[in-house]
């Protein structure tokens, strides 16, 4: 009962986050795995949008996300904040940016701040596949086509007249129970 | 798998399981020679009106596509249509567009433009909601108008099929609707009637058949139609209504040609899922035939279109024509 309320201590991430870390075969052990996460968070926050093996990409969105989230949570005066930053990328003309352009950017966003997309599979090769990590609000072109689906496309406008028609019909049929229960009664 | 299957249901098409207590009056004359008629009534006239024009103008069409990008495109007067204008352009916008807005003025894909005009294309997925509507009063018309082609030539030779008309295009009721007489007393169609119907008109639209549009003299119509008596009935009426105050405008679908103020869907392959719902009995030999369809651009999941399907069934609201001639 007593316990401190977690989203207060640790900003809770917008993604699906595994319950296990990933072990990367790297004869350095957790260390060097660590080494290849940090590359990685630092090229993301460098050119925003990167190509890599899915493995890794989905590991690192997750140490991209809690940084970001922390510098928006925490600013540029948090002690823990900016040796986190320090340590996480290895160019240290990008802690501004993290501060400057990226906290600004995320302030209020309610979705995660990074987008990860399956990239395309080259046939025969490496079974996993590499996917597409990207900071949200590059200035590239997107990746996906936009989606629309609006109301009043064909099929739409057959659906919604369907709907209406069957909400119709069952509100009498409850109407038409009700009284008859009242007549009995 | 599924060619097969439409073959074998396209032998059985004209032979219906529940028609056996029909009585053979007098021999009718077959529906191919009365399409014959009036496919050589319409390629002449559609023939004198193409000799009107003595020479070739130009003139200079404005494409407005994507992001009001602007494309000026120089056409021929009164013969370039839409649909050769969009051969210029890409071929996505020629498989895809469904009717054309000449001067913000709805228009036939396969329909000569008049003058100096702006041009877009439309299809079935547009941003805006009143071309929207546009577009889908198009498509539903269409399909009135491809049931009506399909009916007509579904029965029998000794059944006399008579196409009375077909409502104004309503999206909201459901179903798009023909209403039909047939010299058939109580005629319950059963589940397989309708599924034969609706398996011929899919092997007809497949075919590919552009929707031809042609102004023609009430005259001309009304020789065109002599063999239907609602047609002839109706003719005058639309004439004087019409602008001029003496044309008719005929449409033509594959070897099928009836009247319809347009505008139709460029091509009858652009009609995909479809479906034959129900055939009512409205009075004394007048058949309401129902169906509902989705454009081939839009894709929706079996539940759902049996949802859309048992509502097409239920009885369209449309106004039941009245019989004089009886």
């Amino acid at each position: 009962m007593n316990q401190a309320d977690l989203s207060k201590l640790v900003s809770a991430l917008r993604i699906a986050v595994k319950p296990k870390p990933r072990r990367f075969s790297c004869p350095e052990g957790p260390a060097g795995r660590l080494e290849k996460l940090r590359a990685t968070v630092t090229a993301l926050v460098k050119y925003e949008r990167i190509e890599l093996n899915h493995p890794r990409a989905e590991e690192a969105q997750g140490y991209a996300e809690r940084l970001i989230s922390d510098a928006i949570r925490n600013g540029d005066c948090h002690k823990h904040t900016m040796e986190m930053a320090d340590y996480w990328l290895n160019e240290k003309q990008l802690v501004h940016k993290l501060f400057k352009v990226l906290a600004p950017r995320y302030q209020n966003y309610n979705s995660s701040f990074t987008r990860l997309v399956l990239g395309p599979k080259t046939y025969p090769g490496y079974y996993v596949g590499t996917a597409i990590l990207e900071l949200k609000g590059n200035p590239f072109p997107a990746l996906q086509p936009e989606t629309h689906n609006y109301h009043y496309w064909l099929h739409n406008v057959l659906l919604e007249e369907a709907k209406k028609e069957f909400r119709s019909a069952r509100q009498d049929r409850n109407a038409g129970t009700t009284e008859s229960v009242t007549a009995e009664s | 798998m599924a060619g097969t299957r439409f073959q074998l249901l396209s032998t059985f098409s004209r032979q219906f399981s529940s028609l056996n207590n029909v009585t053979t009056v007098q021999p009718k004359i077959r529906i191919d020679e009365i399409r014959g008629r009036r496919l050589s009534i319409f390629d002449k006239e559609h023939k004198r009106q193409q000799d009107l024009i003595p020479r070739l103008e130009k003139i200079e069409v404005t494409y407005e596509g994507l992001n009001d990008e602007k494309t000026t495109l120089v056409m021929n007067k009164g013969v370039s249509t839409p649909y050769n204008c969009a051969q210029h352009i890409n071929e996505q916008l020629l498989k895809r567009s469904v009717v054309a807005e000449v001067n913000g003025e709805i228009w036939d894909m396969h329909r000569a433009i008049p003058a100096d005009c702006t041009l877009k294309l439309l299809h079935m997925k547009p941003e805006d909601p009143h071309q929207a509507t546009l577009v889908n009063k198009a498509f539903w018309r269409s399909c009135s108008f491809l049931l009506g082609a399909i009916v007509e030539s579904a029965f029998q030779d000794e059944i006399s099929v008579c196409l009375h008309s077909f409502p104004p295009a309503n999206v909201r009721s459901g179903s798009f609707v023909y209403d039909v007489q047939l010299n058939l007393n109580d005629w319950v169609p059963s589940q397989n009637d309708l599924r034969q119907i609706a398996a011929s008109f899919q092997k007809f639209v497949r075919q590919d058949h552009i929707f031809q549009r042609l102004d023609v003299d009430s005259s001309v119509a009304l020789k065109m139609f002599e063999d239907n008596a609602f047609k002839a009935e109706q003719i005058p009426h639309i004439a004087t209504k019409s602008s001029t105050g003496r044309s008719v405008t005929v449409y033509r679908v594959g070897d099928h040609i009836d009247i319809s103020r347009g505008p139709m869907i460029a091509s009858s392959s652009l009609v995909g899922r479809c479906s034959i719902a129900a055939i009512h009995k409205l009075n004394s030999k007048l058949y309401r035939f129902q169906g509902v369809a989705l454009p081939s651009e839009i894709h929706i999941n079996h539940f759902a279109f049996s949802v859309l399907e048992s509502r097409a069934r239920k009885l369209n609201p449309a106004r039941t024509p009245e019989l004089k001639s009886n």
